[in-house]
């Protein structure tokens, strides 16, 4: 992961923070084979702001996120394994060979905003 | 620290860790955070525990966050120095044996931002800047010419420094993730870069050099008068990048930006292709299907 990627991901995750918004973070924690993201890559899932980051595109990356709603319901962390050693002729995404293991976990919202909740939106200075 | 402190130490969560460890490696320094990601057995923490340990230029070593046991978190902080003194540490899990169980740990390492410095502001400057930006490289351009280091010149450059060529890196803190990039208007100039470059510590990552294969030798002719060591010259990359033929400034660019790659990442820079031969292992004359 870049710096850039690094601070883009960071961006997103203290928006969601100062939003008050709960999301989950997925991260490549091994891989095993050839796949189209290595270890340490970051995808930041945030209901109301979307994707960012990738843990590998079409090859894996719905289940990362079906997780990552599932790991936003109930708190729980998960492992995610996706195998991506499917046959090349089911022209499935997942062709590329390997398999990652994948670290779900939710982001909660820390501590409540104290301010801005009593107050209304329009208030809170922009 | 002491062990009383730590037991109030309150979590750290994914947010304010992957600040810390961004912020501390663009200060120049380095971090690594370790994430509970598996637990089996007895064992007192939970998945999606979190400590760090941060080596600040400035501030020095200091350990944040908590995996919630003393003891599981002194294990935790030995193997993230481990990863920390091991400049070819990868990220992964470390597995935390303990008395009743076992601990997967989630080593995330940083380490100081890689630099780009391109010394002379000239034509192959402008697109070398603009791939460093490209490729994650915080750049730094530097020119003893005001008009040539300019902002419309250089648009995604973070510095741009004026410099005399006579002590260039004067304004710049050189480390061992630096990458410089010589390719200044005059040899003269290069060189001069050159032996304080070769005199850096810690010595630099890259020291790359623009010339035909005339002006490297000359230029090494010159090192060793002037009374440098022989092993030195093997530090410098000298013609610069990668042999694929390029000619405009734009590909020498990429030439050179491939090398960057290449020696970042541990590469070859010979084609996959010849590397991998997918069809002279795989596919024998006769094969029709595999």
């Amino acid at each position: 992961m870049t710096h850039e990627d690094d601070k883009t991901l960071v961006d997103a995750l203290a928006a969601a923070r100062d939003a008050g918004r709960s999301c989950a973070l997925a991260t490549i924690v091994g891989t095993r084979g050839s796949t189209p993201r290595k270890v340490g890559a970051r995808m930041l899932v945030d209901p109301a702001a979307g994707l960012t980051g990738t843990v590998g595109g079409g090859c894996g990356e719905a289940e990362v996120i079906e997780s990552a709603y599932r790991v936003l319901e109930t708190g729980m962390a998960e492992r995610v394994r996706v195998d991506l050693t499917e046959d090349f002729t089911t022209w499935s995404p997942a062709v590329c060979g390997g398999v990652m293991d994948i670290f779900v976990e939710v982001v909660p919202v820390s501590e409540p905003v104290s301010p801005t909740e009593t107050r209304p939106e329009v208030d809170s200075g922009s | 620290m002491t062990a009383d402190d730590r037991s109030g130490t309150p979590a750290l969560g994914a947010t304010e860790a992957s600040e810390l460890l961004l912020g501390t490696s663009a200060e120049g320094g380095s971090a690594a955070a370790g994430t509970v990601v598996g637990v089996s057995g007895s064992v007192p923490t939970h998945v999606g525990a979190r400590l760090a340990v941060v080596r600040h230029p400035a501030h020095g070593t200091r350990t944040h966050g908590s995996l919630g046991d003393f003891t599981l978190d002194a294990v935790a902080v030995q193997h993230l120095n481990a990863a920390l003194d091991d400049s070819r540490a990868r990220d992964g899990i470390r597995v935390m044996e303990v008395p009743d169980g076992q601990v997967e740990l989630y080593a995330d390492v940083r380490r100081p931002i890689r630099e780009l410095i391109v010394v002379g502001a000239g034509h192959v400057a402008q697109p070398m800047a603009h791939m460093g930006a490209l490729l994650g490289y915080r750049v730094t351009v530097l020119d003893d010419r005001p008009d040539f280091a300019t902002r419309e010149r250089f648009p995604d450059a973070e510095r741009l420094i004026r410099a005399d060529f006579s002590d260039p890196f004067a304004d710049v803190v050189l480390h061992e993730r630096s990458f410089l990039l010589l390719v200044t208007r005059g040899h003269k100039y290069d060189y001069e870069c050159l032996v304080r470059a070769l005199r850096a510590d810690p010595a630099p990552a890259y020291i790359g050099m623009i010339g035909s294969r005339r002006r490297v030798r000359a230029t090494y002719v010159q090192l060793l008068e002037d009374g440098v060591d022989r092993a030195l010259l093997e530090r410098i990359h000298a013609p610069v990048g990668l042999d694929i033929g390029a000619e405009t400034p734009e590909e020498i660019a990429v030439s050179v930006a491939a090398e960057l790659v290449m020696l970042d990442r541990g590469g070859t820079g010979v084609p996959l292709k010849g590397v991998e031969r997918v069809a002279e292992r795989f596919f024998k004359d006769s094969d029709t299907d595999t």
